[in-house]
């Protein structure tokens, strides 16, 4: 099995049509190996949120390929796209999303609910739960639960497909720096411990001060490291 | 459970506001079925009912090109009392006559009355007329009279005891007159009885008009509803006397006149329901339309997360679902137990006939069926446009 898992090559995408078009991504082409926890930083507007859709397969690029785990996704349609995103991805939003109609416990059963998964779906949540320090609010509504103990929640629903990436936008941008903190520390861990890619998207760097790999997003293009110290390509 | 199942479930019940409004637009449509069916069939029923126990029992003879049946009436009641099935049958006469009342020194005078002649103790078993009784008794001698309560109003207040002359023309051009003693006064809800006719013994109408054995009809009333059994012994009847020229006709066949306009009405109402269950699929559409709009976040978080467009389309036809299955429910409940209401206290409206009510459970069921099919279409629109939201549209809201 190929060590990368996430490829992009010459990815472009623009909005817009004549004068009226934006280059919200330029040619970005970048790889992630199995394991990584990589940091997409970037100022507001830069194209990392574009970048974030196109790594989770929600939007498609105008030219390029996108390939995870060493399938090229761009020409998979809608219903396949849905599985793939589904199988292969995890996701951690900056406002955690948790449906507010379901408990917690329903909230990190549902990827395997939609991927109708043969395993013990229950026991499976139950497990990610108390590994992110829920056990006593798994049969709470999602909405009645803290902002930190949300996201901690969104964490057990991206992991547990064990996907081959976690996508993590903004995940302590809501949070208060003790949290976030928390939050941070309990994402480095998961990763580590079950050997789980995470992709972090944030334009606060200093919150994530131990990771793998920086790449930096500036005018839709993709640099690697920091932006004191970047250079073109990922 | 499966997961859409259970999701579709809370989104309603965490919208409350959206589920009630809906249920209610689908219970209103039902129970507006329901009513109409109570009052308005049950009115087509009633006046059926009436006309059957009270003018043309379940079989109704009569000659087929005469006003009168000239063979005495002994050998078609005794043919339709051998059949198991029948009850009684009884002959009737009819005519019309002037009627004079004195009373206290005022004399009064109606023109034109019908008259209706009856053989006492056989229409007592074959008709329910002698039930209308409400003052008095019913004819028992040759020179008693019943008299319907509006005749006795328009003679200015006919009593009990007292004393009516009825003049009429015989069939030989005579006038001929008798003295009569009111035994009773009928009176009818609705005035579907003999409210404005007279009914005295059938012998004397038959002495009055010279028509010895005549009758005009003769009135045939089985032990229990049966239309089918009605249309059996009637063919037998007739194959019996096949050269007497008689026509039997069953009560919906000798009443078919008078109900004709009645169903025509009822189908018109019954099609304003149907129409008021119509519109009711509107509202559903409309609140799930709203309900999809405010569930732009949850649809791009689950798409997001791997839902396909069935699965999302699913959840919300399952919200249709719900809320006819909730809505069939509850229209059906609040309509039976209406009905129910109506049957038990014998519903009628400022005096008219009380109403006939049944549970007409194939078409109760049908009504509802009809519900949850309308509310599971038209959830199928606002699910359609849930399953386009595109995840990352939807998840620029997120």
């Amino acid at each position: 099995m190929s060590d990368i898992v996430l490829e992009l090559q010459n990815v472009s995408r623009i909005f817009g049509e004549g004068d009226a078009q934006v280059k919200a991504l330029d040619d970005v082409s970048l790889s992630i190996r199995r394991g990584e926890f990589v940091l997409i930083v970037g100022s507001s507007g830069s194209g990392k949120s574009t970048l974030l859709n196109m790594i989770g397969l929600l939007d498609k690029p105008t030219s390029g390929k996108v390939i995870l785990d060493g399938k090229e996704t761009t020409t998979l349609n809608d219903g396949q796209v849905s599985q793939y995103r589904n199988e292969k991805l995890g996701f951690v939003f900056q406002f955690a999303n948790l449906l507010p109609d379901l408990t917690v416990l329903e909230n990190v059963m549902l990827p395997q609910q939609i991927q109708g998964s043969p395993e013990d779906i229950r026991q499976n949540a139950i497990d990610l739960l108390i590994k992110v320090g829920l056990e006593d609010q798994i049969n709470k509504r999602s909405n009645k639960i803290s902002g930190g103990q949300a996201q901690r929640a969104a964490i057990a629903r991206g992991l547990v497909n064990r996907p081959t990436i976690v996508l993590a936008d903004e995940p302590t941008g809501n949070l208060d720096s003790v949290t976030a903190g928390k939050i941070v520390k309990l994402a480095k861990t998961m990763a580590k411990e079950l050997n789980q890619t995470f992709i972090i998207v944030t334009h606060d760097r200093h919150q994530f001060p131990d990771v793998d790999r920086v790449i930096t997003i500036k005018d839709g293009k993709a640099f690697s490291g920091e932006e004191t110290t970047m250079e073109i390509t990922a | 459970m499966d997961y859409r199942v259970n999701l579709a479930a809370r989104m309603l019940a965490n919208k409350r506001g959206s589920l009630i409004g809906a249920v209610l637009a689908v219970s209103i449509g039902i129970l507006v079925i329901h009513v109409n069916f109570v009052i308005f069939q049950g009115i087509y029923d009633a006046i059926i009912r009436d006309m059957t126990e009270y003018r043309f029992g379940d079989i109704f003879v009569s000659h087929e090109e005469e006003a009168t049946i000239e063979r005495s009436h002994v050998v078609y009641t005794n043919w339709f009392e051998r059949v198991p099935l029948v009850k009684s049958a009884t002959p009737r006469l009819s005519g019309s006559a002037d009627i004079e009342f004195r009373s206290m020194g005022k004399f009064n005078e109606e023109f034109d009355v019908p008259v209706v002649g009856v053989e006492p103790v056989s229409d007592i078993l074959a008709s329910k007329i002698h039930t209308t009784i409400n003052e008095g008794q019913y004819v028992y001698a040759r020179n008693s009279i019943v008299v319907g309560e509006t005749v006795a109003e328009d003679l200015g207040g006919v009593r009990v005891g007292d004393n009516l002359k009825l003049i009429m023309t015989n069939q030989g051009g005579e006038e001929v007159s008798k003295r009569f003693v009111v035994t009773g006064i009928s009176k009818t809800a609705g005035g579907q009885g003999f409210d404005t006719s007279v009914i005295i013994h059938i012998d004397s109408l038959r002495s009055m008009l010279d028509r010895p054995d005549e009758s005009n009809s003769i009135f045939v009333k089985l032990n229990e509803k049966n239309p089918e059994a009605a249309i059996d012994i009637r063919k037998q009847f007739l194959a019996a006397y096949a050269n007497d020229d008689l026509k039997a006709q069953t009560i919906e066949e000798s009443a078919e006149a008078t109900l004709k306009g009645f169903r025509s009405g009822i189908a018109m109402i019954n099609l304003i329901g149907y129409f008021g269950m119509g519109s009711s699929a509107f509202a559903i559409v409309t609140i799930q339309m709203m309900l999809v709009n405010s569930k732009t976040r949850e649809i791009g978080v689950m798409r997001a997360i791997g839902a396909k467009r069935k699965d999302i389309l699913m959840v919300f036809i399952l919200q249709g679902m719900i809320i006819g299955a909730i809505g069939a429910g509850a229209g059906t409940g609040i309509g039976l137990a209406y009905t129910t209401y109506a049957k038990e206290t014998n519903m009628q409206f400022q005096g008219s006939l009380a109403l006939e009510v049944n549970y007409n459970w194939p078409k109760i069921a049908e009504t509802a069926l009809l519900a949850f099919f309308l509310a599971m279409l038209a959830a199928i629109y606002p699910s359609y446009r849930a399953t386009k939201l595109q995840p990352v549209e939807a998840m620029r809201n997120v």
